[in-house]
């Protein structure tokens, strides 16, 4: 739906008569979506959606209600009137603060003339060289090549409003042998064929390289984390400890820490090139740049717009991306610089083993090498490992260029040399 | 309902394909939230839609709308046969081998007896919100929170062999939480009221009030816990704590999708490779695991599944020993089954089916055991109860889990709880520890709502059940330093 389209529904919709305070969110996708496995297409799909957000506030209470008819008017009105008969029957919540009501510049960071040109052709034609590039090495690849065209808009009944358009093409490949595999990945606004068959080639590379793996005995190792490890990681560390008032309030790691995580700076910038993103949320908020660590010290954490009205600070509303500086060192200098060591091309399954210490576990994937010498000198066996992300930072030996990679939320992350990661058991 | 979803399979068949089917879903939802004193939201939702998959030239095609008319259903069978033909580009080598299956018309309801979007407000406010003030009056409680979510799924099914399928299913979860602060340390603990196919009825009062107590008690006593010892122990889990387990090493690692290679690009493979189909020793003969998705209340009982096959109940391990997999129609011929298991499910009308997790149970023993007969068996060991930390390979053989409170077990009884405890073993040696399973009155069904799969990812349910269960010599490390 382009801006005006929205404009006129959104005014329409602010129109019908309420009693309190409205806030309307519309968002709307088309995703194109091919899935290969055994070099032949598995799943071929076009998913089409509308979702239209109406929250209504009366005094302090608030409710919300979506439907994903934008075409039957009636309907419309009837959940306007629904959701503040919803809200008369909700407590007080003290929390509450009046709508934003920030007309908002579109700044469309995130929008690509070439990925809004991609069709259905377009995208089987790009699956199927790559499908044809593992038949060719005699390799089976498993991926998914996703693009994602997107609208959002918010706007209340304070005279706020926003807009924009964004993309996101996401491909990622599995290469799998008989004893061993590699995977790689392409993430951003955009796709082009010569950036898909890179990604190919290098999870065929990964591939070779990984088969007749050997049991490394699982310890603390120095180990060289590839950026989609590190984007798993920290994305996962993010969520669990960067809040303020957690934070403020005893129920997270960062609660009355006063240590130095590394050298690194974590920050978000909705504007980045290599991962751009809308630049606001579905509250009406902007984006802008924040920093959440500046050269390893922690700074102002995630703030709600409550959280820091009572603290009185600004608020600092939940990133849209995260990107990890690095030192700018190749992949291959990192290996050369190491004596005895691990390199992992991913991660899987990270979940949480104590938020106090930000201790998590996880498996390495597709691809992890022994290195000696600074040299890659043969596969190893997956292994888990058991690690707080905060002893991760504060152990960075070196690190590389920043690229664009995460599994479900845009990161750009560095590799990291890492001193003493915890591997604690085999795998298969 | 079904004019237009016969509509799309007719103009389907008329272009040539072998097969086609449609879906209209209706889903409604409502979360209800509380922080503290107060709610801090309650979201509803509306959503509703077809899904159009045909099979042209032994290639799929998908799309979906959601609007539902006869000329939107005409571009949507248009559009899915111009995937289809995008899809030949790179065919599977033989087509597709679709098992056949008899077409059927029926209709199924779950079991709801208090509809819950007919429940107000004020009720369910009520309910989270004492519950809430009953946690806070613990000193140590810092946090406390809760949902309720509540879901209706209606579904319209056709296809090009004359099924009409209809389901009508609500299922609900609820969760109530504590935060405990203090000794330079916090700690959560939470009792989760079994999600299931039910309506409000499943929500008792009383039974929230005195669950908050006692989880506030015990989210203030895990600060003070010592940390967990490290190496091998016995270990004992409650119902909720294995049903988790029993989904990540015996539900994925038996669908026959991921045996096939079908989510290598992300959930991954399996190590249960076909030649291990009726001989190989999954556990103990104290373990048999039965899929069910015709289980009452169960979350994956749905009546049919989304390649129109009815729900079915079959042996996945029988006393210790591998059986057969969860299957849809585009898999049963890879292991030589004539019919589909009926296992297949979409979580959204513009969603393709996968292979998903049935209903999944660890059988009760047939001898009469109860908690306290396993755990006096046990000299030094861990009693791991509710979910925790919990991740497994992409093979599903290592995996490592925690629980919501441990406690140690020493000489024969529970003793103090600790803190950051985690078993660490590969799925054929931990269930071949299996030694001891309680009898049927022991035995609880859990709900699993969020199960993720697929690339994208869907969002399944499914129900797993188990009675409280004895494992021997089980690695146990920590998920904190000392």
């Amino acid at each position: 739906m382009k801006r005006e389209q929205c404009e006129n529904l959104i005014a329409g919709i602010l129109a019908i008569p309420h009693a309190g305070e409205l806030q309307v969110t519309l968002h709307g996708s088309e995703r194109l979506g091919t899935r290969f496995n055994d070099c032949a297409i598995s799943q071929n799909t076009l998913k089409r959606q509308h979702t239209l957000t109406l929250c209504a506030r009366l005094g302090q209470k608030q409710t919300s209600l979506s439907i994903n008819r934008l075409d039957d008017r009636e309907r419309i009105r009837r959940s306007v009137e629904q959701v503040f008969a919803n809200c008369e029957h909700m407590p007080d919540d003290e929390e509450l603060l009046p709508a934003p009501g920030n007309r908002l510049e579109s700044r469309e960071h995130a929008y690509s003339e070439e990925t809004e040109a991609l069709d259905i052709d377009s995208v089987g034609r790009r699956v199927g060289d790559a499908c044809h590039a593992g038949a060719a090495a005699g390799i089976d690849l498993a991926e998914l090549l996703c693009v994602k065209k997107e609208f959002a808009a918010y706007a209340d009944s304070a005279g706020g409003f926003a807009y924009e358009r964004s993309h996101l093409c996401d491909y990622h490949v599995t290469a799998s042998g008989a004893d061993g595999s590699g995977w790689a990945e392409h993430k951003g606004v955009s796709l082009t064929e010569d950036a898909l068959m890179r990604a190919t080639r290098r999870a065929i590379d990964k591939c070779r390289g990984a088969q007749h793996p050997k049991v490394f005995e699982p310890r603390p190792a120095t180990v060289i984390l590839e950026p989609q490890a590190v984007g798993d990681l920290l994305s996962m560390a993010f969520w669990c400890g960067f809040d303020q008032r957690a934070a403020d309030e005893g129920r997270s790691a960062l609660s009355d820490f006063n240590e130095v995580l590394g050298r690194l700076s974590l920050y978000s910038d909705p504007a980045s090139p290599l991962f751009p993103t809308v630049a606001f949320n579905s509250g009406g908020e902007a984006l802008e740049k924040a920093v959440w660590l500046d050269q390893g010290r922690p700074q102002q954490l995630v703030t709600s717009r409550y959280w820091a009205s009572q603290k009185q600070i600004v608020a600092k509303p939940s990133p849209a991306n995260l990107i990890l500086s690095g030192d700018g060192s190749s992949l291959e200098d990192l290996i050369r610089g190491t004596a005895d060591g691990i390199l992992v091309t991913r991660f899987w399954y990270i979940r949480s083993t104590d938020p106090k210490t930000l201790g998590f576990t996880g498996m390495t994937r597709d691809g992890t090498y022994r290195i000696e010498n600074g040299a890659v000198t043969y596969p190893v066996v997956d292994m888990r490992w058991n690690d707080s992300a905060l002893r991760v930072l504060g152990q960075v030996i070196d690190s590389g260029v920043p690229v664009a990679t995460g599994e479900f939320f845009p990161m750009v992350m560095p590799a990291l040399k890492v001193d003493a990661f915890n591997f604690t058991s085999l795998s298969n | 309902m079904f004019e237009l979803l016969k509509l799309a399979c007719d103009i389907a068949t008329r272009t040539g394909c072998q097969f086609a089917d449609a879906r209209y879903l209706d889903i409604r939802k409502q979360r209800v939230m509380s922080r503290d004193h107060a709610l801090s939201g309650c979201n509803d939702s509306e959503d509703c839609g077809f899904g159009v998959r045909v099979l042209y030239q032994g290639s799929w095609g998908f799309a979906s709308s959601p609007n539902y008319s006869a000329a939107e259903v005409e571009q949507v069978v248009t559009l899915a046969l111009q995937i289809a033909r995008a899809s030949a580009r790179a065919p599977r080598a033989g087509g597709v081998q679709w098992a056949p299956e008899p077409p059927q018309k029926f209709s199924y309801r779950s079991d709801c007896r208090v509809d819950p979007f007919a429940v107000s407000l004020e009720e369910k406010a009520g309910l989270l919100v004492s519950a809430n003030e009953v946690m806070l009056k613990n000193d140590a409680v810092k946090r406390a929170q809760g949902y309720l979510l509540f879901k209706r799924v209606q579904r319209w099914y056709a296809n090009s062999e004359g099924a009409e399928l209809h389901s009508d299913v609500t299922s609900s979860e609820s969760v109530i939480w504590a935060i405990a602060v203090g000794q330079g340390d916090f700690q959560d603990r939470n009792w989760k009221a079994p999600s299931c196919s039910r309506g409000f009825e499943a929500y008792d009062r009383t039974e929230f009030l005195a669950q908050a107590e006692r989880v506030a008690a015990e989210a203030e006593e895990k600060l003070s816990a010592r940390l967990a010892p490290e190496g091998e122990f016995d270990i004992v889990t409650d119902s909720e704590n294995l049903s988790l387990t029993i989904h990540e090493s015996v539900g994925h690692a038996t669908e026959l999708d991921r045996v096939m290679g079908y989510e290598v690009s992300m959930a991954g493979s399996s190590f249960v490779t076909r030649d291990k189909r009726g001989r190989f020793r999954y556990g103990s003969d104290a373990v048999t695991l039965m899929a069910d998705n015709t289980l009452e209340h169960g979350l994956a009982t749905q009546g049919f599944d989304d390649d129109g096959v009815p729900g079915q109940r079959w042996e996945i391990v029988k006393d210790g020993i591998f059986q057969t997999y969860s299957s849809g129609r585009e898999f049963a011929h890879y292991v030589d089954e004539e019919r589909s298991r009926g296992s297949c499910r979409a979580d959204h009308w513009s969603s393709i089916p996968i292979v998903r997790i049935p209903n999944l149970l660890l059988m009760p023993g047939k001898q009469e055991l109860g908690p306290e007969e396993l755990i006096a068996d046990v000299r030094h060991g861990l009693y791991f109860e509710g979910m925790d930390s919990f991740s497994i390979d992409q093979w599903r053989l290592n995996f490592q889990f925690g629980g919501n409170a441990v406690w140690e077990i020493r000489n024969g009884k529970k003793a103090g709880m600790l803190k950051a405890a985690l078993y660490q073993s590969r799925t054929p040696t931990f269930w071949n520890a299996c030694d001891a399973t309680c009898d049927a009155s022991h035995w609880r069904a859990h709900g699993i709502m969020n199960c993720g799969k697929g690339d994208p990812m869907q969002i399944a349910q499914m129900t797993h059940g188990a009675a409280p269960t004895r494992f021997r010599n089980i690695r146990i490390c920590r998920g904190r330093d000392a």
